[in-house]
């Protein structure tokens, strides 16, 4: 008696497999019905790539952000395990919208199959609240922001809504508590629940069989597998080979860490939330609650409700007109609203891009009063390698007055840095943990950043940072040439008598002067 | 053992009413310990949910850096307990003087919650999000937003101004 034939006599594996491997499958069963095996590998993929990465993640404000940054940069292949995750999940949502529509298209929601036409719509929501939850879990601008609307949308349900609201964030306001519960769903209570559904939806699949093709050609069935195995697993190696690629050549994205005071980031959703988000535009003041949780709440019941409502046993579309302009209505509108949204996005700056505030920060950084702690292995931690988990606001009070955030803790430099240099440092510190390389700039844009840095910001706006008083700056080189700029900088009102701008000759050195004319002037 | 071992005569009255006090038994103790642990988890996922925070005076900087009637965005940081954790909040708040005095808003756009800012050209605070837009006293005047900017008490202190939050 061989190993496996001992198995199979206490297991009785052999039976089992050929009672799942030879299901018969009606001959007219296209390549269309291959999508449900994709989201079943696609799950697969989530499952191994969401349990790598739980391994490296550590779920709360102060650790988040750096874990993944460093899954993102430096764990070997952590960055293609991401953005498998990431893109991933993007493809599962397609892929659930195709099955979907392909089981509107050939009437399979019928009866018998009511209650596997409700499980699958229930997978949708929760492939749906994966992608919800998972947002929020790398801590960046825009997980933060996104969640802040997320939950905002919540709170807007009639009576409950505060209630609700309360519940996701884990307290009066998001922080610690609301990412580890969201962790805490995101890896345990949702694969749980996607997992029971699997299983009821591929039971009630296999217990009334596949409804095939609407035509009543009456052809011979097929074992499923090989006869159908083979197109579910090419299409699967096609479907691989797209999220592979992607992987490889995309990114996940990473944008900078969470601030909850920052005015200027603007929030956007993962794209299949999009058209949720263009269509709130639409409904104003009080009548929001109808936009955000009326029409989404009706579209789900008209799903569930749908077997029920068309009781009809036609199957072809051309005989049930109702539901078929109702399915194409709701597709046209939808891709419609996230088509908007798409459009109405602001472009996303370059990370790689460096503000002349951080280029100021990196020179200011590498001064005495900021080296004699902050070197590697020195008493503060090593500004070059990002690892500063304080805010802004902090690292701002800090770096004007050390001795003010840490007393007696270690002889402080006698001065502080001002206001504007220890805002440069912020930006470096920043980008550093952004996980930004320092760019390689001309030593004349290094001096004209950091006079503009420390000097022109106070008043003057580039590319969307700095003060109000003065023009912006952004494509001053459209307007002016350098050798306007230097005479305009070194005397305003020799140029024009009712400048308001003060004059600046005598106050910056003349390699400074021509510095920041000629960057200026390059601003086109 | 298979199902074909079971027992199939029929069962005696008193057989009957023993089964049916069994399940009983079954159904009270599963039903007990569910309902433990529903209370005990489900008060644990909840509670927080029902937590009110604390309300407190915040310094939010010198009178003299105000200028009438335009919001100046002030960034307060109020220390809270986060769970395990002593969590720093950052809140934009806009103070606005006049003659009336000082009055404080917050920055948190009343439609979903994102932070609007103040357009010096426009004198006008927008939101980012829906293009909600009010005036730098904090009313509506278009988009979504359903409700003026939430005003938050203010108070004068030696020339220092404070926001309760």
């Amino acid at each position: 008696m061989s190993i496996g034939d001992w198995f199979n006599d206490r297991t009785g594996y052999r039976a089992g497999l050929r009672r799942l491997l030879d299901e018969p499958i009606p001959g007219d069963v296209n390549w269309w019905f291959t999508l449900g095996s994709v989201l079943l590998f696609l799950l697969a993929i989530q499952f191994v790539t969401g349990a790598t990465l739980t391994m490296y993640y550590v779920p709360t404000p102060a650790s988040a952000y750096d874990s993944v940054r460093y899954i993102n940069t430096q764990l070997t292949l952590g960055h293609v395990v991401r953005a498998l995750h990431y893109f991933g999940a993007s493809f599962i949502v397609i892929f659930a919208v195709l099955h979907l529509l392909r089981v509107l298209f050939f009437g399979a929601y019928k009866s018998p199959r009511e209650v596997t036409w409700g499980t699958g719509i229930l997978l949708l929501l929760l492939v749906l609240a994966f992608g919800l939850t998972g947002y929020l879990l790398p801590w960046d601008q825009r997980a933060y922001w996104a969640t802040v609307v997320t939950i905002n949308i919540a709170k807007s349900t009639p009576v409950v809504g505060p209630y609700i609201a309360g519940i996701m964030r884990g307290g009066p306001a998001i922080g610690a508590l609301t990412l580890s519960r969201w962790y805490a769903t995101h890896v345990i209570l949702l694969p749980v629940g996607v997992l029971v559904f699997v299983v009821a939806h591929l039971y009630l699949m296999r217990r009334h069989g596949i409804a095939g093709h609407f035509r009543t050609r009456v052809l011979p069935s097929s074992p499923f597998y090989p006869v159908h195995a083979v197109k579910d697993t090419i299409v699967i190696a096609a479907v691989f080979a797209l999220l592979f690629s992607l992987a490889t050549f995309g990114k996940a994205p990473l944008e900078a860490m969470a601030n909850p005071a920052d005015a200027t980031y603007v929030p956007r959703p993962e794209w299949y939330f999009l058209g949720l988000f263009q269509m709130l535009k639409y409904f104003p003041g009080k009548l929001e609650p109808v936009g955000a949780i009326g029409i989404p709440t009706l579209v789900i019941a008209l799903l569930f409700l749908l077997p029920f409502l068309d009781r009809r046993p036609e199957r072809d579309p051309r005989a049930r007109p109702r539901v078929s302009a109702v399915v194409t209505l709701i597709v046209v509108g939808v891709s419609t609203l996230t088509w908007l949204g798409f459009r109405d996005t602001p472009k996303e700056k370059d990370p790689a891009l460096w503000s002349p505030r951080a280029i100021a920060g990196q020179d200011l950084a590498r001064d005495e009063r900021c080296t004699r702690c902050h070197t590697p292995g020195g008493a503060g931690p090593d500004l070059a390698r990002g690892r500063i988990a304080r805010d802004d606001q902090w690292i701002q009070s800090h770096v004007a007055d050390p001795d003010m955030i840490a007393p007696g803790l270690r002889p402080a430099p006698p001065t502080g840095l001002k206001l504007m240099e220890a805002r440069a440092v912020v930006a470096y510190v920043q980008k550093i943990r952004e996980g930004a390389p320092p760019p390689r700039i001309s030593p004349e844009n290094r001096v004209a950043s950091h006079v503009f840095a420390t000097r022109c910001i106070t008043c003057h706006v580039l590319d969307g940072d700095g003060g109000k008083e003065g023009p912006d700056l952004t494509h001053e080189g459209k307007k002016q040439n350098a050798a306007w700029l230097t005479r305009w900088i070194t005397d305003p009102s020799a140029v024009d008598p009712d400048a308001d701008m003060p004059s600046f000759g005598g106050k910056i050195t003349d390699g400074e002067l021509s510095a920041l004319a000629a960057f200026l002037a390059a601003r086109k | 053992m298979n199902h074909s071992d079971v027992d199939l005569t029929p069962l005696t009255p008193a057989e009957i009413s023993r089964r049916k006090w069994l399940r009983a038994v079954i159904g009270g103790i599963v039903g007990t310990i569910s309902s433990i642990v529903a209370v005990v988890v489900g008060g644990t996922i909840l509670a927080p949910a029902f937590a009110k925070q604390r309300e407190s005076w915040v310094p939010a900087g010198p009178l003299r850096d105000l200028e009438d009637g335009v919001p100046m965005p002030v960034t307060l940081r109020i220390t809270r307990q986060d769970g395990y954790a002593e969590a720093v909040d950052q809140q934009v708040v806009f103070l606005v003087k006049s003659d009336a005095g000082v009055r404080a808003m917050s920055s948190t756009c009343t439609h979903l919650g994102c932070r609007v800012s103040y357009d010096a050209t426009t004198k006008l605070l927008r939101c980012p999000c829906h293009g909600g837009v009010f005036t730098p006293d904090g009313r509506v005047v278009s988009g979504p937003p359903p409700r003026p900017l939430t005003e938050l008490s203010t108070r004068v202190e030696d020339a220092r101004v404070f926001v309760q939050l």
